[in-house]
Parts: C-alpha cells; structure tokens; sequence
C-alpha cells in the first residue's frame, strides 16, 4: 500500500525546534554573528590587497555570506532530537525503524527533507535581509539566478548523501565521531565555507575535484558571483548530477546491508 | 484478522569475536579473531491462541528478548520457523509490521523533542489510521492510563513511568492484533504497574488481543497470565498453566482446617497428606504422587469434611520460580552433557 500520509514525518524537525525556542533564538544569533564576521573579514582582507584570484570584493563577500547561508540548510548536528542513527544504535531504539511500515531509508529521507525545508525558511529569511542591507550581491541575470538555483537542488542532494554515508557508517562501528570530525572539516573545507576554492593552490583543487564535496556547495555559489560563467554550468550541473546518482546506488547498496546487519545482529 | 502465534522449532545462533583481556590479549584478538557460536535459542516450539496472553518467563540470558525479536521480524532464525497472524515476519517485514505493536522495556519509539501527543500523530500518519479513529483509540487509552495529563509534555520531560505508558499506547495506536512486550512493566511503581495490567487486560479481553509478554515480575504473571512458557539456555522447559507449574515445582502448600466434630475419622485423601493432627485442628499437604493444585485440595477437604475454619498457606510465585529455574539449570546441564542427537524430548 502505498504511503499516502506517512511523507508527514517529515515534520519532525520544524517541530521539534518550534518546541524549543530557545534553540531558535540561538540559531538566530549564530547566524547573525557568523554573517557579520564573514562580511567584515573578506571587507577587510580586501582592503589590504585589491583584487585577488579574479574575484573582486564584492563577488568574495557575496560568496563568503551565501556559502555561511547555506550551510544552515542542514546542520551537521541533529543530536538534541535523538534521532540520529548513531543515538539510535547506541540506545538500541534502532529497532523501531524496522518495526514500522515505513522503510527505514524512508523515514530517513523524509527526516531529512523536513529539516531541509526548515533550514531552506532560514536561509531565505538571511538572504532576503542581507540583500536588502547590501551585504550580497543580486545575482547577475535571471538565467544566472535558474541555474544557481537548480545547482543548489543538485548540491543539497548531493550534500544529503555524503552525510547518509557518515550515518550509515554506525551500522557497522556504533561511533562514527571521529568520522562525523573528518567530514565536516572536510565539507567545510573543499566545499568553499571556509574560503573559496580558487584560493587553494592547484594540486588542492584537482583533488578536491575527484570528491563529492565541491558539488555541495563550491558549484552554485561559483555559478551565483559569476566565477563560473554560465556557457560552462551545463558541465557542472551534469557533474553534480552524476554524484547524486553515483551516490544514490552506493547509499542503497549500504541500507540492504545495514538491514542485513541489523535482522542479523538483533539491533 | 487472527492474531495467532505459531513458533516451530525456532533456533538463533550468534557469533561473536571473544576479546582477550589485556593489551596483548587485544593485539592478538585483532590479528587471529577468535569466533564463538551462542546458542540464545534452541528449538523452542509453542503456540498463542488468538486473544490469549502468555508470559515468556526464564532467568536472564535465557533468551526470551531473542525469541521475541524474532517474532517481531527484527531477527532471523538460524532453524525453525515462526508465524505471527499467519506472516512469517522475518520475511515479510512491513507486512508483519502492520499486524504487531511492541515495547521493548527500556527503549522509547517516541520522538525526544517532540510532546507526546505529536509522537502519536506522527505513528498515526506512518501507519495511515484515520483521524477518527485516532482519536476514539487516544480516548480509550486516555481512561485506562491516564495519559492526558501529561501528552503535552515533551518525552525528554516524562518520568520512567509515564514514558512507558505512553510507549503502550503508542505501539497499540494502529489496532495490531498481536501485541509483544519485553519487560513493558520495568521501573514502574506499584499504583502505575497495577494501571498497566488492568490497561493489557483490558486489550485481551475486551480487544481480543494476542499478548506475548516477558517479565521478572511475579506478582503480574499471577494477575495476568493463565499460561506461561518456560525457557533456559534458550531451551523450551515448560509450557503450560500456572497451575501446573506451581503443582510441579512448588507443591509446598498447606491447607489447615478446623473440624466441627472432635470424633470425625481423619484420613489422607487422595493426592493429600495428613501432616498433623492434633485435637480439632488438621493440617493437609501434598501427597508425594499427584498433588492437586492448593484450591483443588481445598474443595476436597471442604467436602470430605465439616470444618467451621479452613485456610490456606501457599508458596508464592516467586518461590515456585526459583524452583523451577533450579531445576530448569539441573536439566540444561544434563543436556550439555548428552551428545546432541540422544537428547531426551521435554522435561
Ligand atoms: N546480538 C547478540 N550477539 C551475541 N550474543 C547475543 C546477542 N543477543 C543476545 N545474545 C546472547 O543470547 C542470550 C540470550 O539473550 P536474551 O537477550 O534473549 O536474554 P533474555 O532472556 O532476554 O534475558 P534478560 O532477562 O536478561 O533480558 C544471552 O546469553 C546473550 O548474551
Ligand atoms: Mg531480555
């Protein structure tokens, strides 16, 4: 039978954090400090050294901010809900997701559906005030705007399925701490939050170009300030496309084997 | 819809690596992993009716938390075979999800941040059961455990107790017909856990609901249960009435009456002793062979004689237990020392 209500899991985390608004008010604060200081400091850099790497001041706050925007979509800490797969392996309550009717990479996929969308009405809030302040640029033209919009579905896609891997790594190991530590150093790092990634030197970048993580979010902020010219997003967009299905077969593979594991093992 | 339990022969092995102690002891643990086989359970075959509840009892490490993930689809058998409403549930996951509700004890379905009342919506959606039912089902569990006192707190806030009953209500929300609890009554007080017996009775007999359950509690398998299943070492010591366990293990009762006539005859009956007689006052205990249960005793002595007192003294459950995984322990380790194949069937 096919779920006609069960998508509305998906509202655990705008609930969740409805529920507690002191978490809201934190998040809030973070991400206004955050803009700040990211804005201040490409401001200030760029004060020092005009233009570098071909990208002038404006394009470099513009991506800084959007890139800080952005990764707000989804947090890599989900912990306070304890509901992660790593909690539920750890309390055992595991076994519920496969006691329901909704298959578990179901629930999964709703969950994190839900908090996209939750993190989407912050990231839109922030953009629409840092536009109207002068922060960030517009983009460039609506066919810029399209595209960038499209690569940021693609690069949230994609970002989902490097973070389902982290979690389905707990299938087999119960702590995937120290790898959760690696991923978000390394999604922050080759994805561009920390800096745009043409101020890395070239081996960097020709490596980072054989991960998924440049995908996520490198790709649309590049296309949104004009670093990738528009004739070349049909390639990047083909790329990001082709992680996701690469990715999405890799992650299916690994469910059948953590069901496996788990109706073997007894959760 | 039936909600029976039919459980044939069913075995589970596992394999686990042995960690050696000590540094060395890990390095080498590492190098040339030493695999063990445990038999948690060992061709345990029994039957629920529909609408019948039966408490799974065994000492710890017998296997009844092995047994029942089994049932519930979430482990596979090594051999045997189990239906659960006519699903085999290890091979028909979803299938056998909608037919079942479990509580595991300790470990909560609801969601942590959220209040209770948005956990059950929630279930209520993944399980697609209209609103209105929903809600006439919310009302019934209501009146029986108390729930709307605290439904708007978050679960993170409950106490044990109240986290519990919430977890019973949540796993019945969708109607199963066939209901597993693995020690649901665990760190509740005695006015909650009365409330939660009086709620699984209700279901059984009012719902018609199969009730599978295991506990360390006596006091409910005397309140609850007519049949119970035995089990140690994963092997299936008993099965049957509490009666007959209590005839079996615990034949300590007595039954003490006062006569009306001083000059009436006293004699044993049959299946009953006489252990003392003195002026008016006799006292009757169990015969060596063929016991009565203490109440059958009672109606023969009542009946064989005019008395103006009688009372009766009887082993409580908790004693007849320990005998009974006394004597379960004696017998698993005379099957470990049987080769397998000449093993003796039952008890
Ligand atoms: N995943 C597993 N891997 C290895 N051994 C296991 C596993 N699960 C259970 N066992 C072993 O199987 C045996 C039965 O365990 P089980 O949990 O079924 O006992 P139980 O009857 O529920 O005990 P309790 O009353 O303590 O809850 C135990 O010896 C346990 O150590
Ligand atoms: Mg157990």
């Amino acid at each position: 039978m096919a779920a006609v209500h069960a998508w509305r899991a998906a509202r655990v985390t705008p609930l969740g954090e409805l529920h507690t608004p002191p978490r809201m008010t934190a998040a809030l604060l973070r991400l206004t400090v955050q803009v700040v200081l990211v804005a201040s400091l490409w401001n200030g850099l760029y004060a020092q050294t005009g233009t570098t790497a071909g990208l002038d001041r404006d394009q470099a706050v513009t991506y800084a901010v959007l890139a800080v925007l952005a990764s707000r979509l989804r947090e890599l800490d989900q912990y306070a809900g304890r509901d992660t797969v790593l909690q539920h392996m750890h309390f055992g309550t595991i076994v519920y997701w496969y006691l329901r009717p909704l298959a578990p990479q179901r629930y999964y996929a709703l969950r994190a559906l839900g908090e996209q969308l939750y993190g989407l009405a912050w990231a839109l809030a922030g953009y629409a005030v840092c536009l109207a302040v002068g922060v960030v640029r517009p983009p460039e033209s609506a066919a810029v705007a399209g595209v960038f919009a499209l690569s940021m579905l693609l690069g949230q896609w994609v970002l989902y399925y490097v973070m389902l891997v982290i979690d389905q790594l707990c299938f087999w190991t119960l702590r995937n701490g120290a790898a959760m530590l690696i991923l978000i150093f390394a999604q922050n790092l080759l994805s561009g939050v920390y800096a745009p990634l043409w101020f890395f030197p070239d081996w960097f970048i020709t490596l980072s170009g054989f991960l998924p993580f440049q995908a996520t979010l490198s790709v649309p902020l590049s296309l949104y300030v004009g670093r990738i010219p528009l004739s070349e997003a049909g390639a990047q967009l083909a790329v990001q496309a082709a992680w996701v299905v690469v990715l999405a077969l890799f992650t299916r593979l690994l469910w059948r084997r953590a069901a496996r594991r788990v109706i073997s093992q007894g959760g | 819809m039936s909600g029976s339990i039919e459980v044939r022969g069913l075995s589970r092995t596992f394999h686990t690596t042995v960690r050696r102690p000590g540094f060395a002891g890990a390095l080498k643990s590492l190098v040339n992993p030493e695999r063990v086989a445990k038999e948690a359970v060992v061709d345990v075959t029994f039957d629920v009716a529909p609408g019948e509840l039966l408490a799974l009892l065994g000492p710890n490490g017998a296997g009844k938390s092995t047994t029942i993930k089994m049932l519930t689809g979430i482990l596979t058998p090594t051999a045997g075979e189990a239906r659960v409403a006519g699903v085999v549930p290890y091979e028909e996951r979803e299938r056998n999800a909608r037919n079942i509700g479990a509580v595991f004890g300790q470990r909560t379905q609801l969601w942590w941040d959220l209040p209770v009342r948005e956990s059950f919506a929630i279930l209520r959606d993944i399980y697609e059961v209209p609103e209105r039912e929903h809600r006439a089902r919310l009302g019934e569990f209501d009146e029986l455990l108390d729930l709307s006192s605290f439904w708007d707190t978050r679960v993170r806030h409950l106490s044990l107790g109240q986290r519990v009953r919430c977890d019973l209500a949540a796993a019945l929300l969708h109607d199963p017909p066939v209901v597993f609890l693995d020690e649901p009554t665990i760190g509740m007080d005695v006015v909650v856990k009365e409330q939660v017996r009086e709620f699984l009775r209700h279901q059984v007999e009012e719902r018609g609901r199969t009730v599978l359950l295991t506990t360390h509690d006596m006091t409910e398998v005397e309140r609850l249960a007519e049949r119970v299943v035995l089990i140690n070492h994963g092997r299936l010591v008993l099965d049957g009435s509490l009666d007959e366990i209590r005839r079996k293990f615990g034949s300590t009762w007595q039954v003490r009456a006062t006569l009306a006539d001083p000059h009436a005859r006293v004699e044993p009956l049959p299946g009953i002793a006489l252990l003392r007689h003195d002026g008016l006052k006799v006292v009757f205990g169990p015969a060596e062979a063929d016991a009565p249960t203490v109440h059958q005793a009672l109606k023969a002595v009542i009946e064989r004689y005019e008395v103006t007192d009688i009372a009766i003294d009887e082993a409580d459950l908790e004693d007849v237990m320990r005998a009974a995984y006394v004597q379960a322990e004696a017998v698993s380790r005379a099957h470990a020392e049987v080769p397998s194949g000449a093993r003796a069937e039952g008890v």
